[in-house]
């Protein structure tokens, strides 16, 4: 249980002084990092593309987040005639609001978070649901073709994606046997549960992809197509606050999935090296999600809205059933933790092997003839 | 001000739930139309039932303008139609006054022209490639993948005419000016670059599962229907039909030259991709044949040209493969220094023309993809 | 994919076929038309109302089998009216022909023309073209709407009546006067 510092009573003053002292820190924290993130990911982009990307801006481009933050509060604020007022002004809020939500529930050390909740799993779930009721606000709210398309596909994708998001974090917390995010922590001391469940934790990093509206799942946002999607007509200051959702949210989820399959603050040495070291691990896991996150968007292109849906209602979503109902057998039965393993292990063979199988049997049909080409070319020298 | 069409909210209260399309306009500014091009998309949730697409916002007035200006001060304005391949373009014209005039180009030149042209649809295509990576979804790295080589062809462009993208490096009856000293080795520097920058693209598309799977089976063209529609370059190619005009109406020295014409199997976005792909290396190919057996000295231009060419009558239809398909001059003159009149028959518009009925039945996602596959140069559209 | 083929048809030559007027000398001469040259092609000259038969035996002939259009350029002669140059090509032999319509001038401003879409889809988008810069009306075309130009602009700038800076002024001003006022 959390031990208040500042009072023992759970809604007294000193209660709701220290969670208020709590978030002010969240919040600042958040700021800074998802400032920090859209610099890291222009950064990585551009070394992934050839560039240099920010360099001028401060020391090796460093400030490059902070002087456009003050360009976008110094920007005109725009409401489109056609927009619906309200549902319009309020859509950045109504997107954000749920991703901070989120942020209240976080263990980023050992008990050291905004408020550590039972049911802290269920929470999450919960509230990232309700993101998409600002998305739809955004889209439809907007008077705007672009952004009426983006919202809906918005809506369609985080409804479908949560699913499969949800079975996946569902058989690791099987196997935990709790729903508290600190004490999934404090399971994982000998080893991260992506060793127990392997497949699970691939579904998950796809479907947070999905639900981040991130590469290849950025069809809500799609730039070739809908320019920007549910936020094409925000402008200034409503326009960083989708951008500070985006963000956090990346971060967030990063910190999520860090706590849930990598042993969050807890693994390797958590636990007898103090909690600057959690806190490091903490960052460094949700680092590697981030890195892993940007190195996808430089890479692959976007899906088609319906090849979205079969490979999440078709693949993802069998498997994580399937992924259920063996950890179920095996749980009741008290089968050694081994076969978890392996039976979630074999699943993520099984996908992977599917996904590399058909590219590497279309790479060869595809190849042979530029083959044929450079062949060709080769004898003439 | 309602987003909504009438039809809907009058109907919206009625006991049968009716639903009606809705238009979406795309352009003129976009980040997807590569251009100032314009479409307005009927769909039907996300399936487009009708495209209408509006062309003519860089009309400049091309032909107009080639009809009051000099025989050689009228090539400028040709640069500019396929701004992407200048060259390909200045050739086409001049081999269309040259043709009306009678005037021989000398050996040398000729060789110039091919590389220079070749170089010039190579760049061209490196464009389409980064630039339909970006349609597909993929977040600017293959464009700036392309643009890297890109960079490079211009750079030799540069020390070679002066000038980057509108040299005006050809002239009627050969080029401005020799080649530099270190041309050649320069030249195959920049062959191999080239080539290490397809086979990076390639692995980056080709070798992409998500890429594939949104290119394949997708709307597919007959040989016949492409025909009928007036389409030409990579896009017939790509149905299967390796028709090319420097193989079917050879100009220039190409009939000397070895290589081989790409074609694809069925006309889909894949294949069209993939002829270019293909063509780039065909044209590295005969590049490197260039350089081998070019004359290493002599003329560059005709010494017989009048000081103001004047032309007293004929009419010609001069056809060249520029980088989008078949890149046709009629010119006709009559007498004086000016062409009487001069038509551009530009692949991009022929083939852009055959859009409505590629997208129709497609989703908007596609819709996109299908419009970056017939790689247009507005400037060529709309002359 | 299959692998690169040579190119399996006849290979053609920018220069006249001598053999191709031959075989057009039955088709043209029925019709009323002449044969010609220019410097790269074949020329038939015909009345515009022969224009759709000539037309239709160049497709349908097998010694022609002219499939694609590759081309539709109008000219302003001046005196002797408009002209529409059509150029075709045929895959199958490699032939390429050039049709010259002659529109006297009596018939100027509205010329008109049978429109070949629908032998030929192709010629949608160039006869819009046509119409505009000429002011030619293709009769029987679906969509005859102005194309490059704007458009409620009537004006058709080709013609060599059409001065370019009238032109340049008028895309502004529409009722103003024609001409610089200073």
């Amino acid at each position: 249980m959390i031990e208040f510092p500042l009072g023992s009573e759970m809604f007294g003053i000193w209660n709701w002084a220290d969670a208020a002292i709590r978030i002010v820190i969240v919040v600042l924290v958040m700021t800074i990092v998802a400032m920090y993130l859209i610099y890291g990911e222009r950064k990585i982009v551009a070394r992934f593309q050839q560039r240099l990307g920010p360099t001028r801006t401060g020391p090796a481009g460093l400030l490059q987040s902070f002087a456009d933050a003050v360009k976008l509060i110094s920007k005109e604020d725009i409401r489109p005639d056609g927009a619906d007022r309200w549902v319009f002004e309020f859509a950045p809020y109504a997107t954000f609001i749920p991703v901070f939500m989120t942020l209240c529930v976080l263990p980023f050390a050992a008990d050291w978070g905004v408020r550590n909740l039972p049911l802290g799993m269920f929470f999450v779930f919960a509230v990232l649901g309700l993101n998409i009721v600002g998305v739809m606000m955004a889209g439809l709210g907007s008077g705007n073709k672009f952004a009426l398309i983006g919202g809906v596909r918005a809506a369609a994708q985080m409804i479908s994606y949560e699913i499969p998001l949800v079975l996946s974090l569902l058989s690791v917390s099987m196997i935990a046997g709790t729903l508290d995010l600190n004490e999934f922590a404090a399971k994982q001391g000998d080893y991260p549960f992506v060793i127990l469940q392997p497949l699970a934790f691939i579904i998950f990093v796809t479907a947070m992809l999905s639900e981040l509206h991130r590469a290849p799942f950025d069809i809500p946002v799609a730039e070739s197509e809908i320019v920007g999607g549910y936020f094409v007509e925000y402008s200034g200051i409503r326009w960083s606050m989708f951008m500070l959702t985006e963000y956090a949210a990346l971060w967030s989820f990063s910190v999520f999935g860090g706590i849930v399959f990598l042993g969050g603050w807890n693994f390797p040495m958590g636990n007898e090296w103090g909690w600057g070291w959690q806190l490091a691990l903490t960052f460094i896991k949700s680092a590697l999600f981030i890195f892993f996150i940007f190195w996808v968007r430089s890479t692959v292109p976007r899906l088609r809205i319906d090849q979205l849906m079969t490979f999440c209602w078709k693949i993802l979503l069998p498997l994580s059933l399937v992924q259920v109902v063996a950890n179920g057998f095996i749980l009741v039965y008290d089968g050694p933790y081994w076969l978890l393993s392996l039976t979630s292990g074999v699943g993520a063979i099984l996908l992977i092997a599917i996904i590399i199988n058909r590219a590497f049997r279309r790479r060869t049909a595809t190849t042979s003839l530029v083959g044929a080409y450079r062949g060709a070319q080769v004898s003439a020298q | 001000m309602s987003i909504w069409p009438t039809e809907r909210t009058l109907t919206a209260d009625e006991a049968t739930f009716d639903t009606v399309d809705m238009t979406i306009n795309i352009g003129p500014q976009h980040p997807a139309t590569h251009g100032v091009f314009r479409m307005v998309l009927t769909v039907d949730g996300e399936l487009v039932v009708d495209c209408e697409p509006y062309i003519g916002y860089l009309h400049r007035g091309l032909e107009k303008l080639t009809e009051t200006a000099d025989y050689r001060q009228a090539m400028g304005w040709w640069d500019r139609t396929d701004y992407l391949a200048g060259m390909c373009c200045e050739w086409a014209y001049c081999l269309a006054v040259e043709k009306l005039s009678g005037i021989q180009v000398p050996e040398r030149a000729e060789y110039i022209r091919v590389i220079m042209a070749e170089l010039s649809r190579i760049n061209s295509h490196f464009m389409f490639l980064g630039a339909f990576g970006a349609d597909v979804g993929s977040f600017g790295t293959s464009f700036v993948y392309g643009w890297r080589e890109r960079e490079r062809i211009y750079d030799l462009f540069e020390e070679v005419a002066g000038d980057r993208m509108f040299p005006t490096y050809f002239k009627i009856g050969g080029v401005t000016m020799d080649l530099p000293e270190n041309f050649e080795s320069r030249c195959r520097w920049l062959l191999d670059s080239i080539r290490q920058g397809l086979e990076d693209l390639d692995g980056l598309l080709t070798g992409n599962e998500i890429f594939v799977e949104r290119c394949r089976n997708l709307s597919p063209l007959t040989k016949d229907r492409a025909i009928a529609l007036g389409i030409t370059g990579p896009i017939l190619r790509a149905t299967g039909l390796p028709w090319d005009v420097r193989r079917a109406e050879p100009y220039g020295i190409y009939s000397r030259l070895d290589f081989e014409i790409p074609v694809g199997r069925q006309g889909d976005v894949f294949d069209r991709y993939f002829v270019r792909l293909a063509e780039m290396y065909q044209s590295v190919r005969i590049i490197e044949q260039c350089l081998k057996e070019m004359p290493k000295g002599g003329l560059v231009c005709a010494t017989d040209l009048p000081k103001t060419l004047r032309i007293e009558s004929g009419e010609c239809y001069i056809r060249t493969e520029g980088t989008k398909g078949e890149y046709g001059v009629y010119a006709m003159a009559k007498g004086g220094n000016k062409p009487y009149r001069m038509k551009l028959r530009s692949p991009s518009f022929c083939n852009l023309s055959a859009l409505r009925e590629m997208v129709v039945g497609n989703y908007v996602a596609d819709a996109i993809i299908i419009l970056g596959s017939l790689d247009i140069v507005l400037g060529e559209v709309d002359k | 994919m299959s692998k690169a083929s040579a190119f399996p048809y006849p290979v053609g030559t920018q220069a006249p076929n001598a053999k191709l007027a031959e075989l057009l000398a039955a088709l043209v001469n029925g019709l009323g038309g002449r044969i010609g040259r220019t410097t790269t092609d074949v020329d038939v000259t015909v009345p515009v109302d022969k224009l759709e038969t000539l037309v239709r035996g160049l497709r349908e002939r097998s010694a022609l089998s002219f499939d694609m259009l590759r081309n539709v350029a109008g000219a302003d002669l001046g005196d002797e009216g408009l002209a529409l140059k059509y150029h075709f090509y045929s895959f199958k032999h490699g032939h390429c022909l050039q049709v010259t319509v002659a529109l006297p001038p009596h018939q100027h401003p509205h010329a008109e023309v049978p429109t070949l879409t629908g032998l030929f889809p192709a010629a949608d988008w160039h006869e819009r073209e046509a119409a505009e810069m000429f002011g030619i009306t293709f009769t029987g075309h679906p969509n005859l709407k102005n194309l490059l130009l704007e458009e409620d602009l009537h004006i058709h700038p080709l013609l060599k009546a059409h001065p370019l800076q009238v032109a340049e002024l008028k895309q502004g001003i529409e009722d103003g006067p024609a001409g610089f006022t200073f």
